[in-house]
């Protein structure tokens, strides 16, 4: 199973060629190309302006133009059947509806058949406990911290049970405690619910946690991306990645890129 | 919460006592039929009977809602295609334009010639004052929603209609009801004149037949009356922003 040739009947979301451009007229993302396997997470890392959001923005089909080809499983990923959970970088919570009523949209625009209110409101209770945030399900978004909108997002787009998960920084706004306990809860749900899924970050130590493979995009848009393997600190227990040998080797080599090219 | 609803109602009721206190001194002042006194007009007021307020209030409230309501409709369908749509936009902003400091008052003739002095007039001469007001507003409201707050609804796969349900109206409705609350003065104001001519109904009717009769307590019942009713329309609007704005104000 090698990442480095594309081959575009494979199943998963195969990313080929990808290029995008703003009106301006600047490259905002260089030539991109992986296939990410149907309940695979990758994580993507890369410089401020690299095109983290811009990548995520193409498959979740919200850029009108862009070059290159987005498939899943074959299809264009824009495709009605592949329904995309979507966590933006500004969280993305309409400030006129209610914690639980954002949740309550979501659910009820990309799972209409769940027509039953009661299992509604119970997912949705669902995914805020476990978010740690139920006592919030009543508050607007403009009264609520960084952090706490952020796990609101998070909730929203688990609740809707997405064929592909894209995450935008997800947890940068949270303090390390709360970070940590977080990375942990979403591995676990992540595991027993293995959704297609491109998670990006900042930070070194949550690429390697979190990625079976770790996309480093460089600064120039000329140059390729990298993508590191990193299936083996991934198998591992979660406790004990952090102190293991190939984590450590693993930040190493990815520190090494990172001074080359961002 | 409720602390801050009874000083609002306590302050209101206090102002109200005061008018009455300087309207009460000007009549023993003025001593003259032209100004009676507020217990004279009161008293007036209650023998016209609830029936009578009822039918003129209610023959107004129906004109002014039913000219609201068209307005909204149409603006809000003319202003959304301009926020939306930048082709329509640079269609229709030379009309609205043109057309938005002609004062709409003036048309009172124009319309009445065109659609008699009944009903249809004066709903329109309503209309017509709010209507580009709410145009300007949606379209501004509708432009300020910045574009990434429909993402996450596009992603999902959201339809046009679930957008402009969940995104769209929500987002430019406090311009909207801004826009209704300062409208409704000139509205009202409208009202008043388009009510002089051919109906036997409504506040406009009643104000005017009074004078004409020299009844000057039942004509400053009925200004009081008109009164009324403009506060009752502005409280219902304050009631709306309340509902639909607590995001803001959490
Ligand atoms: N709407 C837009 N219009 C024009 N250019 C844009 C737009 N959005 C992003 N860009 C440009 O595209 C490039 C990539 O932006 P992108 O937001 O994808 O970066 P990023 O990797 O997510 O950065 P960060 O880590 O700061 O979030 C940047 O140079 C940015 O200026
Ligand atoms: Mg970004």
């Amino acid at each position: 199973m090698s990442s480095s040739k594309t081959n575009v009947n494979s199943s998963g979301l195969c990313v080929k060629d990808l290029q995008v451009e703003y009106n301006n007229g600047q490259p905002a993302l260089g030539k991109v190309n992986f296939i990410l396997p149907e309940h695979g997470i990758y994580t993507v890392i890369g410089p401020s302006g690299s095109g983290k959001s811009t990548l995520l923005r193409a498959v979740a089909g919200l850029l009108p133009d862009y070059a290159g080809q987005l498939l899943f499983n074959g299809k264009a990923v824009q495709d009605k059947e592949t329904l995309i959970g979507l966590v933006p970088q500004n969280y993305g919570l309409l400030p006129w509806k209610t914690v639980r009523a954002n949740i309550r949209t979501a659910l009820r625009i990309a799972r209409p058949a769940i027509s039953d209110k009661q299992e509604v409101e119970s997912r949705i209770q669902r995914w805020l406990t476990s978010m740690g945030i139920s006592e919030l399900a009543g508050r607007y978004p403009l009264s609520l911290s960084g952090g706490q909108q952020q796990r609101v997002a998070i909730a929203r787009a688990f609740a809707i049970m997405p064929t592909i998960l894209l995450l935008d920084e997800p947890f940068s706004a949270l303090d390390a405690i709360t970070r940590e306990a977080l990375q942990v809860l979403f591995l676990e749900h992540w595991l027993a619910h293995p959704v297609t899924a491109l998670f990006v970050t900042h930070d070194v130590e949550e690429a390697i946690l979190l990625g079976q493979q770790i996309i480093i995009l460089p600064a120039s848009k000329e140059e390729t991306p990298d993508i590191v393997d990193n299936r083996a600190v991934f198998g591992m227990k979660h406790e004990d990645k952090r102190s293991s040998e190939d984590f450590f080797e693993q930040t190493k080599r990815i520190r090494k890129v990172m001074r080359e090219k961002w | 919460m409720n602390k801050r609803l009874l000083q609002q109602v306590v302050r209101l009721v206090l102002v109200f006592a005061g008018i009455n206190v300087i309207w009460y001194l000007a009549f023993l002042l003025m001593n003259h039929p032209i100004l009676p006194s507020p217990l004279t007009v009161y008293r007036a007021m209650f023998e016209l009977g609830a029936g009578n307020i009822a039918l003129n209030v209610g023959y107004s409230l129906m004109r002014i809602f039913a000219g609201v309501a068209v307005a909204l409709v149409l603006g809000l369908l003319v202003g959304l295609l301009m926020g939306r749509s930048p082709l329509w936009n640079r269609l229709l902003d030379p009309v609205v334009y043109l057309t938005y400091p002609v004062p709409k008052i003036a048309l009172l003739p124009v319309v009445m010639l065109f659609f008699g002095l009944g009903e249809t007039s004066k709903i329109l001469m309503i209309m017509l004052i709010l209507l580009f007001q709410v145009i300007i507003s949606v379209r501004d409201g509708v432009k300020a929603i910045p574009a990434s707050t429909y993402d996450v609804l596009t992603s999902i796969g959201a339809n046009a209609a679930q957008k402009f349900w969940n995104v769209t109206l929500p987002g430019a409705l406090s311009v909207i009801l801004s826009t209704i609350r300062i409208s409704l003065g000139t509205a009202i104001s409208v009202l008043f004149f388009t009510e002089i001519y051919g109906t036997e109904h409504g506040m406009g009717f009643f104000i005017m037949d009074a004078w004409l009769r020299l009844d000057y307590p039942e004509m400053y019942a009925g200004i009081m009356l008109f009164s009324l009713v403009g506060f009752v329309l502005f409280l219902l609007v304050d009631l709306l922003d309340y509902k639909f704005m607590k995001w803001r104000n959490q």
